[in-house]
């Protein structure tokens, strides 16, 4: 079975065959020897053998964190958390590379989480300069105050001062 | 006293709760809608609702709290931090209801709550202030008054919130061209958070370090100070990491600042636990800053180099006992404590904060290791409380020791499901800066994405490839049960998928 695993700004492809009661798991060419052990719902003992090794022997404790999309998942592993996504072979298609370009088209501001609108700054119209402040959100008790990107005027205000958010709303746009 | 209610919630109701348990008192829980499973509600005796989700409507409800107490026929209140914790009100609405309020009296926390007032006692008690406005600017003051004062005062200077505490309300103001902004946004946080959008300016000392001394006083008018903390590590002006005693403290000074520290605390009458927390500059004056009129979110590192457990002292001064503890032993630490605030924030994407379900704990033990915590596995971080949700102190015999000692916990340390702050206690603990003890109250501000300071240990390419193998075996394992037809992934793929959707 392949994968192609995303983790960090790379997707790196990951083979991973029956070998006895044993895997073999190729990472980008290069084959390791697992011996993997479920110790939990979303957690597994691993034992990999390095490179030409036969017996496994280093010992990885790992455990998983499900995320919002099938098949992201946080991993926790030698006390470090890393963010994975795993697709099957082919899965990330142009997915991968559809990012946002921040140059240019309308700045949307959205809700980073979900919270309370403090106040709002600016009007539909008004000229904003690069890293001006536009809209305060309040979350988890802190004020968060949500700046342009770039220079812009501002077209819509969906929002109004008081109102309450969930994340990702769609607050203002600055074209 | 033999039931006692508990205004707060999370890891500090949880540690009142071990408090009370250890005395034999029985303990009462309030609640909001959302902490109704809370650990708080959970470990209690009993539990009684108090509210909304939302603070105002809860955990900041006076009468609701009051009403609560006389339901459950307690006898004593104990605060914790934050809330309610330094309000007079509430203390003087304890005191009428017949309740005993587990803290200093009404008139205290009134007097040492406002800040310039707090100065004005500091000054009387021969202790020096930094300068700065000794009357409130309140927020009638327009901005060409406070742009006046603050000229006399000279830049940088720092706005803060005269009835602040835990960094809220409070600014730094490097020109007279930031000072509206600033001021806004002071007033603003300070009117949400504490009801009063008062402001002081205060001149900015450079490179200070925080160092703040641990106080308990009882009703028979004996005041003890406890060996210093130092909380330098800070974010936002809030503490971060905190650690006892200082590498910045020489014994001489330490007889100084915890002499100036109870001599504050003798002068306005305390009783119970409070802190005085002082600046110290790099010349080795120190100047007041101001008391926290409660028990401190960082008290276990002073009970870990002391051995006195000071939420116990808290009850045993609220019910008339005399201060019996040696005050050269306080002052006396035995090694070496560290605390780290764990927060669900995520350090990788501006901290912003990160609630949620915890899919998984795994909570470090082993010789040394304190974990103050309010979660649990499968319960739920809320989005309307402050996001700490663990307080991880590591003991030992030197400050290497507990530094080594708070590495390896922090790797032992899984919440998964959320994000929270363990990798940049990670990073920080291995700056060789952090390690010298070479610091001041801007070291996060000056390294924190700086060049040359490194990444967050996440990123190594090592760790990388040991995450990507096991996500991939993950998969393939769970794949290989979930469904018996291999021969067809993308169904299989979609089966996978939906047993992680369901849990």
């Amino acid at each position: 079975m392949t994968f192609e695993i995303g983790v960090g700004t790379a997707v790196r492809t990951v083979a991973v065959t029956r070998n006895g009661s044993l895997l073999n798991v190729t990472l980008d060419g290069r084959t390791v020897i697992v011996d993997a052990r479920r110790v939990g719902d979303l957690a597994l003992s691993l034992l990999i053998t390095p490179e030409g090794g036969t017996v496994p022997v280093q010992s990885v404790d790992a455990a998983l964190a499900v995320q919002r999309t099938a098949g992201d998942f946080d991993v926790h592993v030698a006390g470090r958390t890393i963010p994975v996504q795993v697709r099957l072979a082919g899965g990330f298609g142009h997915q991968k590379k559809a990012g946002v370009a921040q140059g240019t088209g309308p700045q949307r501001i959205t809700a980073p989480m979900p919270g309370k609108i403090v106040r709002v700054l600016v009007k539909p119209g008004d000229e904003v300069k690069a890293r001006q402040g536009l809209v305060v959100v309040e979350a988890m008790k802190m004020e968060n105050e949500l700046r342009a990107v770039r220079d812009g005027r501002v077209r819509d205000v969906v929002v109004t001062e008081g109102q309450s958010v969930d994340a990702g709303a769609l607050l203002l746009v600055v074209e | 006293m033999k039931k006692i209610l508990i205004a707060n919630r999370g890891e500090i109701a949880v540690r009142v709760i071990r408090a009370c348990r250890d005395m034999g008192i029985a303990t009462v829980a309030i609640y909001s809608e959302c902490d109704r499973a809370a650990l708080h509600v959970r470990m209690a005796d009993e539990a009684w609702p108090v509210g909304p989700s939302a603070p105002r409507e809860s955990y900041l409800r006076i009468d609701a709290i009051i009403d609560a107490a006389k339901k459950s026929g307690a006898d004593a209140v104990h605060p914790g931090y934050g809330f309610l914790a330094e309000n007079g009100d509430f203390a003087a609405a304890c005191r009428d209801a017949g309740l005993v309020f587990i803290g200093p009296s009404p008139e205290a926390i009134a007097l040492m709550g406002s800040k310039t007032a707090a100065r004005q006692a500091a000054i009387k008690a021969g202790v020096p202030v930094v300068p700065g406005t000794e009357e409130p600017l309140s927020e009638q003051t327009s901005d060409a008054d406070v742009l006046k004062v603050a000229e006399q005062i000279g830049y940088p200077l720092m706005l803060k919130a005269v009835a602040g505490g835990g960094g809220k309300g409070m600014r730094m103001v490097a020109s007279p061209a930031e000072l509206p902004a600033s001021l806004r946004a002071a007033r603003s946080e300070a009117q949400s958070a504490f009801g009063d959008g008062a402001v002081y300016l205060e001149r900015r000392i450079l490179a200070p370090r925080h160092i703040e001394v641990q106080l308990l006083g009882d009703h028979h008018g004996t005041v003890l100070p406890f060996v210093e903390r130092e909380c330098s590590i800070q974010r936002r002006h809030q503490k971060v990491v905190e650690e006892s005693p200082s590498l910045a403290v020489t014994p001489a000074l330490r007889r100084q600042m915890t002499s100036a520290a109870a001599a504050v605390a003798r002068t306005v009458g305390y009783t119970n636990a409070g802190t005085i927390e002082f600046l110290l500059d790099t010349d080795g004056s120190f100047y007041f800053l101001e008391m926290n009129t409660r028990l401190q979110v960082e008290h276990p590192v002073t009970e870990m180099v002391t051995g006195v457990d000071l939420v116990q002292w808290q009850i045993r001064i609220a019910r008339g006992e005399r201060l019996t503890l040696d005050p050269e032993s306080l002052l006396t630490p035995t090694a070496h404590a560290i605390e780290c605030r764990i927060y669900a924030e995520d350090p990788e994407n501006g901290f912003l904060p990160s609630p949620g379900r915890i899919q998984g704990l795994r909570v470090p033990q082993g010789p040394g290791v304190r974990d103050d915590s309010g979660a649990y596995e499968g319960g739920e971080v809320p989005i309307f409380y402050d996001p700490m949700i663990s307080k991880l102190v590591t003991w030992g015999e030197t400050r290497d020791h507990a530094i080594a000692r708070m590495k390896r916990a922090l790797a032992e340390y899984q919440v998964r499901g959320i994000r929270t702050t363990i990798p940049f206690f990670q990073w920080i603990l291995d700056d060789d800066d952090f390690k010298a003890a070479r610091f001041d109250t801007t070291f996060i501000d000056r390294k924190w994405g700086a060049p040359g300071s490194g990444p967050l240990p996440a990123s190594e390419p090592a760790y990388e490839d040991l995450a990507v193998i096991a996500a991939a075996v993950h998969m393939f394992t769970r794949a290989a049960t979930a469904a018996p037809a291999v021969s067809e992934p993308v169904s299989i793929w979609k089966q996978a998928g939906r047993a992680e959707a369901l849990r």
